[in-house]
């Protein structure tokens, strides 16, 4: 016990746990659906999460730090019609400069968010809904009733969602999965590793402490906003490859799909707690239970929705039980041993973390 | 304490925000459906028999039928050109390519009427549809504005301010999506009629499958959508007479109007039912949404979709074999018919009572009738269906 104590935090538990539930659900589904345990449930699956999972990572940054983005589902619309715009007026577009300029554009509307958080001190829930009608508003204004129409859009890009990247087996990993998968990859190395990362979670935990020991919080705020929107805009692009035809209401509740995820993947809401790809793991488990329901002959379509609420409330209802108990028994645990070789500070950090 | 309160709050937060993100019929915005037709009060039983059958459209091309079927005897009322009379068109929101299209026959029938008063085409956006709707009617009274013509999208909460419009005198028209219990409304232009829309896909799903028909599934929008919900009632109807018996309806989905639902359960029907041949669609975003899946999946040599559709969306779908065949109603000739009903109406040439009978400029003679879909109701029943494939999809989508 104390060895499991010692290699495992209680976030990576939750983080194990979500895996174990993800593989018990395939394995309830597999007996109940015919033909579940087939490569292409993967591939649907995996398809289907990777624009939520992408804008769920920046979601993440920016709850860890006490805050919350809602103009990301604005933000995926915008990026998605305004790049698709341009392509359908000019084909020969590089892939890489429509990549970059989406993201490039999130970025732009998720620094404005960041400004008017980290430096003019407006509470985030307020400025990110206010950005979320003002974006979506743009977008209108923007569009004057045209449609981003798939006909008019480079074939490049109308056959890049069945683009396979490489194949294990017969499973197949898409490009536009694996894009989601290297967004999830790299920023749970930020955040695990690297100072700016480490340095969220404190800013998150207790702003007061943070400042006190000199960490520039408001411009960390801001880089965690600004990211968030640079990866709405990326999951703008994935949206526009998929979906081809764009109209005004593009990406709307994805803000609220994002934060599911992020909140049954264990993020904690109050901030400091959690992680990218815990986030990515809750995105997946939703999904997961989603696209299993609409399979699933023995429910009614007006039952799937109210099943799927019940299954996410009970993650977080788990989260706030069981992981508080866990915790707990941690400090208490750190309290011990560390009472008992007198290094009280290390302790403190690890509770931190 | 403090803690525990703040806890309780954002807990309390979270779960409202879980309830919203997964279900749908919490979603706060307006129903994002462009071309959505005809809210009735009484949703899933739609008139059996009060419904005129008519019964045009058995080609599988374009159906321009007449638009003249129902001329009694009664004097023709004819529009007096060069009259000012001060009107808006208001959309359920602005950004949606259908309303625009409306917005253009408008304008076409404003300028061939010669009014000399502007027509302003007045819109909420997406995220405030209701409200939005309710503050521009309100507002249009104070303006002096002398008709309006609205696309609803607020249910019966319009009904007060439009209530309040027709006592200041103003006429108002509602087209493409009625006021429910049609207090303050004067008439409803309707596009089309519910069993014609049953008995067009019907007719799409055996023209498709041929004569030895096959399986075939419905991806609506959401499942207390009206309008959808009496198309889909029809077709079932239709699929009883013994000329259809081949076609087998497997299952009934939805995909909410939105893509990225209608495009997972679009490809659920298709791993549910392994010998699957048809996806019929009557909604605009789903059965864009079907068609792509399918081509992304590379299943259009075996899964075909059809049904309800924008061809400027449908366009590549239905070129490169994807979605062979869909339908549409002229949404430019709704806003064109809608204007000439206005107009008349403002004027004084229409009472706006049963039985009245006007000529609407090029499209002909129509008569103010019942609503079967509404108890209260009276409406113009525009009809009919167009019918896309290969040869029309490309002029179309222009």
């Amino acid at each position: 016990m104390n060895e499991l104590r010692r290699r495992f935090q209680p976030e990576q538990i939750r983080e194990l746990v979500l895996i174990g539930l993800i593989l018990a659900l395939a394995l309830f589904f597999s007996t109940q659906i015919e033909n579940y345990l087939h490569p292409r449930t993967f591939t649907r699956i995996s398809t289907s999460v990777a624009v939520v999972a992408i804008v769920a990572v920046g979601q993440t940054l920016v709850i860890l730090t006490r805050n919350i983005d809602l103009s990301v589902g604005s933000i995926v619309g915008f990026t998605a019609y305004a790049t698709g715009t341009m392509l359908a007026a000019n084909n020969d577009l590089p892939p890489l400069a429509v990549v970059l300029m989406a993201v490039g554009m999130g970025a732009a509307m998720g620094a404005l968010n960041g400004v008017l958080v980290a430096y003019g001190r407006v509470p985030a829930i307020i400025v990110t809904l206010g950005t979320l009608a003002i974006y979506r508003t743009l977008l209108v204004e923007f569009s004057g009733a045209k449609s981003v129409l798939t006909s008019e859009l480079p074939r490049w890009l109308v056959n890049l969602p069945p683009l396979n990247a490489f194949s294990i087996g017969a499973v197949e990993i898409r490009l536009l999965f694996l894009i989601a998968l290297i967004v999830v990859i790299a920023f749970q190395i930020l955040v695990t590793y690297m100072t700016w990362g480490r340095r969220l979670y404190a800013i998150g935990s207790n702003p007061e402490a943070a400042r006190v020991a000199g960490f520039p919080a408001q411009r960390m705020v801001f880089t965690a906003f600004l990211l968030s929107g640079a990866l709405a805009g990326l999951a703008g692009f994935v949206f526009l490859a998929r979906f081809g035809n764009i109209t005004v209401v593009a990406g709307q509740g994805i803000e609220l799909k994002s934060v599911a995820a992020a909140v049954v993947g264990g993020v904690n809401i109050n901030g400091g707690i959690g992680s990218p790809f815990g986030a990515f793991l809750g995105a997946l488990l939703i999904d997961i239970i989603d696209n299993s329901l609409i399979r699933w002959l023995a429910i009614s379509e007006f039952w799937r929705n109210a099943l799927l609420g019940l299954m996410i409330l009970l993650a977080v209802a788990t989260d706030t039980v069981v992981m508080n108990r866990l915790r707990k028994a941690w400090v208490r645990h750190e309290l011990q041993t560390s009472s008992a070789s007198l290094s009280v500070e290390q302790g403190g950090a690890r509770h931190a973390t | 304490m403090r803690k525990t309160t703040t806890l309780l709050m954002s807990l309390l937060i979270i779960l409202s925000m879980l309830v919203a993100a997964c279900g749908p019929a919490a979603t706060p915005t307006p129903t994002p459906v462009p071309p959505t037709p005809t809210p009735t009060p009484q949703p899933t039983e739609a008139p059996t028999e009060a419904a005129p059958a008519e019964a045009p459209a058995e080609e599988p091309t374009p159906t321009e039928a007449p638009a003249e079927e129902a001329a009694p005897a009664a004097e023709v009322v004819k529009a007096t050109p060069g009259q000012a009379v001060k009107m808006i068109l208001m959309p359920k929101f602005l950004g949606i390519l259908v309303f625009d299209q409306a917005n253009q026959g408008a304008q076409e029938a404003h300028a061939e009427l010669g009014n000399p008063e502007p027509l302003q085409f007045l819109g909420p956006t997406p995220e405030n549809s209701v409200a939005g709707q309710i503050e521009i009617l309100t507002n249009a009274v104070t303006q002096g504005i002398q008709a309006i013509m609205i696309s609803n999208n607020a249910g019966d909460q319009i009904a007060p301010a439009a209530k309040a419009a027709r006592e200041a005198g103003m006429t108002v028209v509602t087209w493409d999506s009625p006021i429910p219990s049609a207090e303050g409304e004067q008439v409803f232009v309707a596009q089309v009629d519910f069993d014609e829309t049953g008995k067009v896909m019907a007719d799409m799903a055996r023209n498709i499958l041929g004569e030895d028909g096959g399986k075939f599934a419905v991806l609506s929008a959401s499942p207390d959508a009206a309008n959808q919900n009496a198309w889909i009632a029809a077709l079932q109807r239709v699929l009883e007479q013994p000329e259809y018996a081949n076609l087998e309806l497997v299952d009934i989905v939805y995909g909410n109007d939105q893509s990225e639902d209608s495009y997972n359960q679009a490809l659920a029907l298709v791993d549910k039912y392994p010998d699957l041949e048809l996806i019929m669609a009557p909604t605009t975003v789903g059965i864009a949404a079907a068609a792509k899946a399918m081509q992304d999946e590379g299943l259009c040599d075996t899964v075909k979709v059809s049904g309800l559709g924008l061809p400027a969306e449908m366009l590549e779908f239905t070129l490169n074999g994807c979605a062979p065949q869909f339908a549409l109603w002229s949404f430019k000739d709704l806003g064109y018919l809608t204007y000439y009903v206005t107009y008349l109406l403002a004027t004084g040439a229409l009472q706006g009572v049963e039985g009245e009978t006007f000529e609407a400029g090029r499209m002909g003679v129509y008569t103010i009738e019942k609503d079967p879909t509404r108890a209260a109701g009276l409406r113009v029943l525009m009809g009919p269906f167009t019918i896309y494939d290969a040869s029309n999809v490309e002029e179309a989508a222009k």
